[in-house]
């Protein structure tokens, strides 16, 4: 694991304004979250990076403030409830017009639940697309296993077809798989760890971070 | 950062245990998500017991599933499209196909399916402009030769059926880049199960379109056509509300070596045909002999229910072993238990559908649709309410036996939990639990037995005996009174079946084994009452040295001696035990002591309450009376007691009973005896019919009705041919 990497040692940097780097890593790692979170929510491409950049800058502020205490909640959850009171603000400011034109009808923002879930399927997706990069990127694994593997996954490519067109028998594709499956939990498993944020759901633990309104 | 090496090592072991290649493994992992995926069908057995492949699939399946949430993520080489396969005929690299058309006169659009065998794309004839669905064979040019040709049997097949409910083939041919392809009729429908959940049909408009699939099933069996892979997706309800049937991909191939070309591979070698969930239990038992078209019925069933109920019958089974068992031995609940409302006629229908022996469906698709409107017209059905405990009652106890794979690993279960639980039988919990366990298995072996339960396919369950005999022998050497009990019930059931010396080295074991045991006090009086009165009857009937009357007669005297000893005078059984001892005596020509320990016996039976057992000791009782009646030559009245006899028990047992044959065939003979042979024959030929179906041909009483209906026919043939001469002659022309 990459201990510079982790939120812990992420959420440390961030309290020193001048580490740059920090803020960097942090940034990367949330930024296209909360973008595509936004996207999920109904959001135009404008509206949520505007969004991600205002629910960034407010974490930091209030984390600076000392009011994200990382023993009640999860990083992602503070995160998440930002970046809805600052949905449902902008909303209100656009007037009921738009959703009732069926535009931001994709998800409920009354509904924590299901909000959440948007988010943690961002956060997946973005776990997993780093966990692939990486893969490709670092380790030495053979290139016509990845790509049997891409065949295979990506294209539903049948078996027999990956096995003739990559020179391999059938039991070596299915080999190829395992072995890229194996690769990507352990890589998946190491990113998991570094996006730890924490016990539990500040929900239930009956503290609340700020609404985010008056930004 | 870790090389891929580490796992290098891990991954050459074999996957599982070996028996089966990886290739099984992965597919029946896929299978788990993917019903269209084929599975060797010797692997569901196998699975049942062994935990390394289980676990193995478990893997697969869960890597799968990991591997799955990729898909979502857009990666750099998806989006050059290079290695796309939207379309047929696109290679790795993309090949001029694509400009040219890989179908030569069709234009093809998006794929509407993918399936284990083959996708489907939408289409346009170029030269007609007419829309179709074009289906390409999975695998293309690499696929094997069993799938290439199962495809052009399915273009043979499908293009000959006509029929509102089957979808129309248009053409076939080869593909530029060698796949086999063929263009039909493009369905503009929705699958029938999502079609009834949507519309939420009731029962009779679930009904009605079950009749329609019916009819078109009926029509295709007709035509010698067996769908066999019938379910909700190959069945699709088009916008008029017609049914229509697509794929009948798995037709059966008549190629003798279609399921075995060399060099395919072991997994096609045994390549299961057919969705589990649909798949009738003969399907599942791998044998290919055994399918016929009454496994769509099944699917059929299993589809109705489904619609009906919203589940699946078997929708428990967490693998595929547990699917094989539940549908053997399980009898689902009643569709109208789960929705109340439901028409019984309705329950009866599909549970009969959902016979787990092919004999107990309906034995055609006709059939079916025939009962389905009478049951909508509110006109009786034809599976009669007797029926419906027949059907529920075959169900749970004769046939599952009959499916020799499933019986095999029961067998082996069953043995197994037995060994280890009287392995670890020390303390009382896990004893009696051992106990149970046994009961279980004796109790499941006599249900197997002719002459007491329901069994009927001799050699299955005879085969199946001696496998559970082996396997329990080893488990209870250190518990003899439990080797005994079972001894004693696996020679019962030799006996039944006419395999005398088996059940006479069994019974004799069992016997002296008892008696030591009862001596010791290990065992009650009535325990060793059965045990003579099984030796008592294998004696009666032994072969080889001739049957030992005297030494039957010696049981029979100890086991009413014990027997009485507890029950007293008035207990049926052992008045029945009596009855028994007057054939003893009768057959050592002591004739007048058998009239008067029958007339004993019928005495006391007097005094007994009616009840069935009672009627079926009445009824054997004046058998025996109109045994003795014949041999003093008293014929007339023999008739009549035999007459008496089949009439007091036939209220009381299924119209195929073995008694009931064995009385046909006292009648027959007496008839015969008594020079009437027209009235004997349709009674011998009843007789046999029944004995042959109920304890096969090697019977002793088979045979004997068999000699009978040729020696009468012969009889009766002679004289038809004397008597039409000499009408001929009589003739005025």
């Amino acid at each position: 694991m990459d201990l510079d990497r982790t939120t812990t040692a992420l959420l440390a940097g961030l309290l020193d304004p001048s580490n740059a780097k920090a803020w960097e890593v942090f940034d990367q790692r949330y930024r296209p979250i909360l973008v595509g979170f936004a996207r999920n929510c109904g959001l135009k491409d404008h509206d949520a990076a505007e969004l991600a950049q205002a629910a960034i800058v407010r974490f930091v502020e209030e984390y600076r403030d000392g009011r994200y205490d990382r023993e009640r909640g999860r990083l992602g959850a503070w995160l998440v409830t930002i970046a809805r009171y600052r949905m449902l603000d902008m909303r209100r400011r656009a007037g009921t017009a738009r959703i009732e034109r069926g535009e931001s009808a994709m998800i409920d923002l009354d509904d924590e639940q299901s909000v959440s879930e948007v988010y943690e399927a961002q956060r997946r997706r973005a776990v997993l697309s780093e966990a692939l990069a990486d893969l490709k990127a670092h380790s030495r694994t053979d290139p016509k296993t990845i790509q049997a593997f891409e065949m295979l996954v990506y294209h539903s490519v049948p078996v027999a077809t990956v096995a003739s067109e990559l020179g391999m028998t059938a039991h070596d594709v299915y080999l190829a798989k395992s072995r890229v499956a194996a690769k990507l939990r352990e890589i998946v498993l190491r990113l998991e760890n570094e996006y730890e944020e924490g016990p539990g759901d500040w929900a239930s633990k009956g503290r609340r971070p700020s609404d985010g309104l008056g930004a | 950062m870790s090389d891929l090496s580490d796992d290098t090592q891990a991954m050459q072991l074999p996957a599982g245990c070996g028996k089966f290649p990886r290739e099984a493994l992965e597919l029946a992992a896929l299978a788990r998500t993917d019903r269209d995926v084929p599975i060797d069908e010797r692997l569901a057995p196998h699975l049942v017991m062994c935990k390394r492949c289980t676990e193995a699939i478990d893997r697969f399946a869960a890597d799968n599933a990991f591997l799955g949430e990729f898909k979502a993520i857009p990666t750099p080489s998806s989006k050059s499209g290079a290695l796309s396969r939207s379309r047929p005929g696109a290679g790795v690299a993309g090949t001029s196909d694509e400009v040219a058309g890989p179908i030569p006169g069709y234009s093809l659009g998006d794929e509407i399916h993918r399936g284990g065998q083959g996708a489907v794309y939408r289409a346009e004839q170029l030269a007609t402009r007419r829309s179709c669905a074009v289906k390409m064979l999975l695998g293309g040019k690499f696929a094997s030769d069993v799938q290439r040709v199962r495809f052009e049997r399915e273009v043979e097949v499908v293009a000959a059926l006509r029929h509102p409910s089957i979808v129309t083939l248009y053409e076939s041919g080869i593909s530029r880049s060698g796949e086999p392809w063929f263009a039909m009729e493009l369905v503009d429908g929705e699958r029938l199960d999502e079609y009834v959940r949507r519309l939420r049909l009731d029962a009779r408009g679930i009904a009605r379109l079950m009749q329609k699939v019916a009819d078109a099933i009926a029509y295709a069996h007709r035509r010698g056509v067996i769908h066999r892979d019938l379910k909700p997706g190959n069945i699709l309800v088009d916008r008029e509300g017609v049914p229509r049937i697509l794929d009948f991909g798995l037709a059966r191939a008549d190629a003798p070596d279609a399921g075995s070309s060399p060099g395919s591979g072991t997994t096609l070698v045994g390549e299961f045909l057919g969705t589990f969930a649909y798949a009738a239990p003969e399907q599942l038992s791998g044998d290919p002999t055994a399918i016929d078209s009454r496994c769509d019925l099944y699917a059929i069933g299993v589809v109705f229910y489904e619609c009906l109920t919203g589940r699946r019958p078997f929708d428990g089974a967490k693998s595929i072993g547990e699917l094989v068992i539940q549908k053997t031995m399980r009898t689902p609940e009643r569709p109208s238990a789960l929705v109340p409302g439901i028409d019984r006629d309705f329950d009866v229908i599909t549970l009969r559908l959902l016979a787990a022996d092919a004999a107990n469906r309906y034995d055609t698709a006709d059939a079916l649709a025939e009962d389905l409107a009478r049951a909508l017209d509110g006109r009786p059905i034809l599976a009669r309410e007797d029926s419906r405990i027949y059907v529920l009652r075959r169900n749970l106890r004769r046939h599952w036996i009959a499916t020799s794979a499933a019986a095999i690993v029961l067998a082996t279960i069953v043995a197994s939990s037995v060994a280890l639980a009287v392995a670890y039988a020390n303390a009382d919990r896990a004893r009696a639990r051992a106990e149970s366990q046994l009961d279980a298995v004796l109790k499941a072996l006599e249900e197997s037995n002719p002459e007491t339960g329901d069994g009927t396919s001799a050699m299955l369950a005879t085969e199946f005996i001696a496998y559970v005999e082996k396997s329990l022998e080893a488990a209870l050497a250190s518990e003899p009174t439990d080797l005994a009990r079972l001894l004693r019930s696996v020679g019962l059931i030799h006996l039944g079946f006419g395999n005398l010396p088996d059940a006479a080295t069994a019974i004799e074991r069992a016997y002296a084994i008892e008696s030591d045991a009862y001596s010791r006090g290990e065992i009650d009086a009535i325990a060793m009452s059965d045990s003579a009165y099984a030796v008592a009857r294998v004696r009666f009937r032994m072969p080889q040295a001739g049957p030992d009357f005297a030494g039957s007669e010696r049981a029979y005297r100890e086991a009413i001696e014990l027997r009485e000893s507890v029950t007293g005078p008035e207990d049926l059984h052992t008045i029945d035990l009596i009855r028994q001892l007057s054939s003893t005596l009768r057959r050592q020509k002591k004739l007048e002591e058998a009239e008067s320990t029958l007339r004993g016996a019928m005495a006391r039976s007097a005094g007994l309450p009616p009840s069935r057992e009672r009627a079926i000791f009445d009824a054997a009782a004046l058998n025996a009376s109109a045994g003795l009646a014949s041999d003093r030559g008293e014929l007339q009245l023999a008739l009549v007691e035999y007459q008496r006899a089949l009439e007091t028990l036939r209220p009381h047992v299924e119209p195929n009973n073995f008694r009931v044959g064995v009385g046909l065939l006292n009648i027959a003979r007496t008839k015969m005896q008594l020079d009437q042979w027209e009235s004997a024959l349709p009674d011998a030929e009843e007789s046999w019919r029944i004995l042959r179906e109920r304890k096969g041909d090697r019977d002793e009483a088979t045979s004997r009705a068999a000699n009978l209906v040729s020696e009468i026919k012969r009889v009766v043939g002679d004289r038809a041919t004397v008597g039409t001469d000499g009408a001929r002659r009589s003739e005025p022309r």
